[in-house]
């Protein structure tokens, strides 16, 4: 009886580990997978490491997540150190209060620390605009800048706050167990208070201020939320960045960052709980009785020396580290105050050839910092906080418009564009920038139906199959409220731009029914990567570029259609712009033009998926792939990622909906729940 | 001997509003020996502090050697502390302990041609290895000073702070924290390193008799006021006030009248005394050391009393007597059964009479006296021992 629940207890711990760590585990395993595919295992490969190691947007996040965690570490462990020791001095009441006031940002939401230093800065920023502007117009010796923006200075700032308070943290206890006489007997010894810290007090609490130092590392290092809210455009970390790639689908190149990142955090977590352990045994040793004979001082330090080796591999393994990460970060910030010019680009994730823009940078000397948002709301709203300090934007159709609209975007000076003449005439003048005074085209493409034919045995050919109860828990509905009412609409016979309430809700009541019913097996927008390709679920709607990189990635017994119906579809255009008062147009432009290049455009088309604007490039492509991949293009396919002009006939694009409308859609989106 | 090397004029120190030490006049002596006797609370340690320059006196003033030092920041006194539960650095090795205060540079000069000064390397060794010979601790250089027992440990003390050649040592309850044997040893080599270097001590206690054993002059104080200054033997057999007489050593105090000089009155009878120069029918306090009472057959006696207790201490017994309801200690080397009425006989030279004071009525009367009570009381006096 007592054995079988001895083995009941372990089986459940047993299953909290695997509950624990089984996710992180297959996480790691897929980052060695050789196919890329996250659901199919394709034998070994170091490929995706190798991968890692050539993408610059990560490596460039890498540096930057360094060089933030590593000057947040060194600022805030002085900072908190000296704060702690501020607080030793007070009366305990006082200190106990402080003390709470301390622990309360170490509990509180991130998401609140993180939006409140958001706005925290994005006040004063305006606060400063106004100050400066008063200033310089005072006297001419002195030119603030009057426009501040988030960025590293910012990301930094919010580091070192939330690092803070862990550093006190770690340092109070050990103070507080020192002996209190200690720097009085220092001083008494001659020495000044600040002598008596740095000999006596320092080397005391060193133990609290190393792993404090650990601590706030390691939380800098993996922070998100409030890196997210704080980083603005020009910096990105690791943990941004990887968001950022998840977007479109979590390639095995996630994967072996995710696991390097995991590996480092978990190496710093056992660093210091060897120390700590270490410690406390020294600690332990102290309180037993002396030994009887004194020990010649070498033998002592060399049994001491061999008594620890745990303890002495971790100090050597931090100290290597620390000289690597600080090699890094030296090397790197040479890197970057060599004045290079420089151009900040925005763009949707996993949405260029990176190569690009190492080539850009070979042939300009520009240095390109390439950013990535989420989506275009998320871009809009990055903006509208003030915080951006964008050159280039790359966003869709309808949200361009609503820029122009704000009056957001620089008018471009095409003369300084001369690839714009390659531009088809077809993407030219839309309706989003009708006279083309402000924008690029990068990609186009269009909105369809994606299913797999092993299941749906029928040909879809209308918007109808996504309300079908035939297809019950199989559908997968887009989780964007423009696409997913646009779809309505179209089945339904209204315009996709239509501002007709009453239309407007019986696409809603349509979608609304279905979900009901139990049509729907979810929203999805980042998951319809892995359930399509995986077969989890057999009717989706998305972009042709992305049906394209599903049909690389399908499992087997999965095949995948894609379809634009008959009521036709959204088609849409991606383009660049030129942010009002951007502050390197001059280069902005320089990369524009670079990315309008038949070359570019070609690159671009073959490793995301996504059809070019550029007459020529839509020409040769068929060429280039089959001089790449020594085989030929499969015409139809190539149709699917560049639509015919037949095709795009029966396609609308968005337009720019009146506030009301949008306020009208936010609202019915919010009313379907999740 | 007789140079006055550190005085403290009218120094008070209020923390919080609240007053710590009151009007504080007190002078010491080059080469003295001073202790500062007192319970917990009373000052002491505050005084010590102003002294060592870890506090400054909210008011009053602090000579060293004819110059004012209230503003003087520690590490530029010349003297050294040996503290409490002895502050060693446990980062460094006995040797390095001892050497911590000889090699922080000094700053010799004045104006232009300050500098910074620093002991050759040969001095240092030297100087240390010969303070650690003083305090019996040589061969112990290497070791950690955590792994040190508490009496070595306190020698290191000694010598870290001896090693900078203070004119003045202070020392804070520095054997406290050791058991009995030890503490006794202690205060003979102390009081031998004192005679050896002769320099002054300024020592802070709690404890009468270690006071009474080591002293040229005590300092005896309470509730932040000094109650009386003497030589060991002064305060002793010469105590100003109950208070003193309580605390050093055992007294039994009894309400009195002093009738004329030489003739005091208590228990309704008349004694003669060695006192004068009191008002006539004053009321006053008698002080009986318990030790100078002879005890007599019982018709025989200028008083009766009932024996109520008696517990032997190895040399003498403590015998309390009842007397119409007072109750005495007595010591005496004959055993009186518990119920036995006795008789005593009190001498002039055995009554000392004192002026009323603020501790009249509160101390000399043994009825709640008991061994483990009075342990009890030092225990709580070493531990909450601090300011």
């Amino acid at each position: 009886m007592r054995k079988q629940s001895r083995f009941g207890s372990r089986l459940l711990i047993g299953l909290v580990f695997l509950f624990l760590y089984a996710p992180i585990l297959l996480l790691i395993v897929f980052s060695f997978n050789a196919g890329d595919s996250s659901a199919v295992w394709r034998g070994f490969s170091l490929h995706w490491y190798a991968q890692l190691f050539q993408n610059r947007i990560i490596m460039e996040s890498v540096y930057m997540t360094l060089l933030v965690s590593l000057l947040a570490t060194v600022i805030s462990t002085a900072a908190g150190t000296f704060a702690a020791v501020g607080l030793y001095s007070l009366s305990r009441r006082k200190r106990e209060a402080l003390m709470t006031v301390n622990n309360i940002p170490m509990m509180n939401a991130d998401i609140v620390t993180g939006v409140s230093l958001c706005l925290f800065f994005v006040a004063f920023f305006q606060g400063w605009g106004v100050f400066a502007k008063w200033f310089n117009g005072i006297q001419g010796a002195v030119a603030l800048p009057t426009r501040l923006t988030l960025g590293l200075g910012t990301l930094l700032l919010a580091h070192i706050a939330f690092d803070i308070p862990y550093v006190i943290l770690n340092v109070a206890p050990k103070l507080r167990q020192m002996d209190k006489n200690l720097l009085d007997a220092a001083q008494d010894l001659g020495c000044t208070w600040m002598q008596a810290f740095w000999k006596v007090a320092l080397p005391e609490i060193k133990p609290g201020i190393v792993s404090g130092a650990l601590i706030a590392f390691t939380m800098s290092i993996d922070d998100f939320v409030i890196s997210y809210f704080t980083a603005g455009s020009s910096s990105s970390t690791l943990a941004m960045t990887i968001y950022g790639m998840t977007k479109r689908r979590i390639t095995p190149e996630i994967n072996a960052v995710s696991t390097l990142l995991f590996l480092s955090v978990l190496t710093l977590l056992v660093i210091t709980n060897v120390r700590e352990a270490r410690l406390e045994k020294r600690n332990a040793k102290d309180f037993s009785p002396a030994p009887a004979k004194p020990r010649p001082a070498a033998v002592e330090k060399a049994a001491q020396w061999m008594g620890s080796p745990t303890g002495r591999w971790a100090q050597r393994g931090l100290a290597a580290l620390c000289v690597a990460v600080f090699a890094i970060v030296v090397s790197g910030l040479a890197n970057a105050t060599t004045s290079r010019p420089v151009v900040n680009v925005c763009s949707l994730g996993e949405y260029i050839d990176t190569d690009l823009i190492n080539q850009f940078e070979e042939e300009t000397g520009i240095r390109v910092n390439y950013q990535t948002a989420e989506s275009n709301e998320a871009i809009y709203s990055l903006l509208k906080s003030g915080g951006a300090d964008y050159d280039v934007v790359v966003t869709s159709d309808y949200m361009i418009a609503q820029f122009i609209e704000e009056d957001m975007v620089e008018p471009l000076d095409y003369g300084n564009i001369p690839n714009f003449e390659r531009i088809d005439e077809r993407f030219r003048n839309l309706p989003y920038d009708p006279e083309n005074q402000f924008t690029v085209p990068y990609t186009w493409g269009t909105l369809g139906i994606i299913y797999n034919t092993n299941v749906v045995s029928e040909e879809i050919t209308s918007w109808s199959a996504l309300y079908d109860d035939k297809y019950a828990g199989n559908v997968l509905l887009i989780n964007n409220s423009r696409d997913a009412l646009g779809e309505a609409l179209l089945y339904l016979g209204y315009s996709v731009n239509t501002t007709d309430e009453a239309e407007i809700r019986q696409a809603f009541d349509l979608i609304a029914s279905a979900n009901r019913r139990g049509v729907f097996q979810g929203k999805a927008s980042d998951e319809v990567f892995q359930k399509m390709e995986g077969g989890n679920a057999a009717i989706a709607t998305y972009y042709a570029g992305d049906y394209l990189s599903m049909l690389d990635n399908q499992a087997d017994g999965v095949e995948l259609a894609y379809v634009i119906p008959e009521e036709g579809s959204n088609w849409f255009v991606d383009a660049m712009c030129v942010l009002k008062d951007a502050p390197h147009k001059d280069a902005a432009e320089q990369w524009i033009n670079f990315i309008a290049s038949t070359e570019a455009n070609l690159a671009n088309m073959d490793y995301i998926g996504y059809a070019s604007p550029n007459r020529e490039a839509l020409e040769k492509y068929p060429a280039y792939y089959e001089e790449l991949y020594a085989e030929e293009l499969d015409m139809e396919l190539y149709e699917i990622m560049a639509a015919p002009a037949e095709v795009l006939e029966r396609c609308e694009s968005y337009l720019v909906l009146p506030a009301e409308t949008r306020a009208l859609y936010n609202e019915l989106w919010v009313q379907l729940g999740t | 001997m007789s140079k006055k090397l550190i005085s403290l004029a009218d120094c008070c120190m209020a923390f919080d509003g609240e007053l710590v030490l009151d009007h504080i006049n007190l002078y010491i002596n080059d080469s003295e020996f001073l202790t500062l006797l007192g319970p917990s609370g009373c000052g002491k340690t505050t005084t010590l502090r102003i002294i060592g320059g870890f506090l400054t006196p909210t008011s009053g003033e602090v000579m060293f050697d004819g110059v004012r030092i209230n503003d003087i920041p520690p590490y530029l006194r010349q003297v050294n502390t040996v503290f409490q539960r002895y502050a060693l650095f446990p980062h460094l090795n006995v040797f390095e302990n001892v050497a911590f205060g000889l090699r922080i540079p000094k700053t010799e000069g004045e104006g232009r041609s300050r500098k910074k000064v620093k002991l050759p390397e040969e001095e240092i060794h030297q100087r240390v290895l010969e303070m650690l010979e003083v305090v019996s601790l040589k061969g112990f250089e290497h070791r950690r000073v955590t792994e040190l027992s508490g009496g070595q440990q306190q020698r290191v003390a000694i010598a870290r702070a001896l090693v900078n050649r203070p004119k003045v040592l202070l020392l804070d309850e520095p054997l406290g924290a050791l058991d009995l044997r030890l503490r006794k040893d202690m205060q003979n080599e102390l009081k031998r390193i004192q005679q050896q270097l002769g320099i002054t001590f300024i020592y802070v206690t709690h404890d009468q008799e270690e006071a009474l054993a080591m002293s040229d002059t005590i300092v005896i104080m309470d509730q932040g006021r000094i109650q009386q200054i003497g030589s060991p033997e002064d305060v002793y057999n010469e105590p100003k006030n109950a208070f003193v007489a309580d605390f050093i050593g055992e007294s039994n105090i009894l309400d009195g009248i002093m009738h004329e000089d030489y003739v005091v009155e208590f228990f309704n009878r008349k004694f003669k005394c060695l006192d004068k120069g009191f008002a006539p029918m004053e009321p006053v306090d008698v002080v009986i050391r318990p030790e100078d009472v002879d005890i007599v057959p019982k018709d025989k006696g200028q008083l009766k009393g009932i024996v109520t207790g008696v517990t032997f201490k190895g040399v003498h017994y403590d015998t309390i007597v009842d007397f119409k309801g007072f109750k005495w200690l007595i010591q005496t080397t004959d055993y009186h059964p518990e119920g036995e009425t006795i008789g005593i006989i009190l001498n002039p030279d055995d009554i000392h009479i004192m002026h009323k004071s603020q501790y009249s009525g509160m101390f000399g009367d043994y009825s709640s006296y008991s061994e483990e009570y009075e342990e009890l009381e030092d225990a709580l006096q070493e531990g909450g021992d601090e300011e």
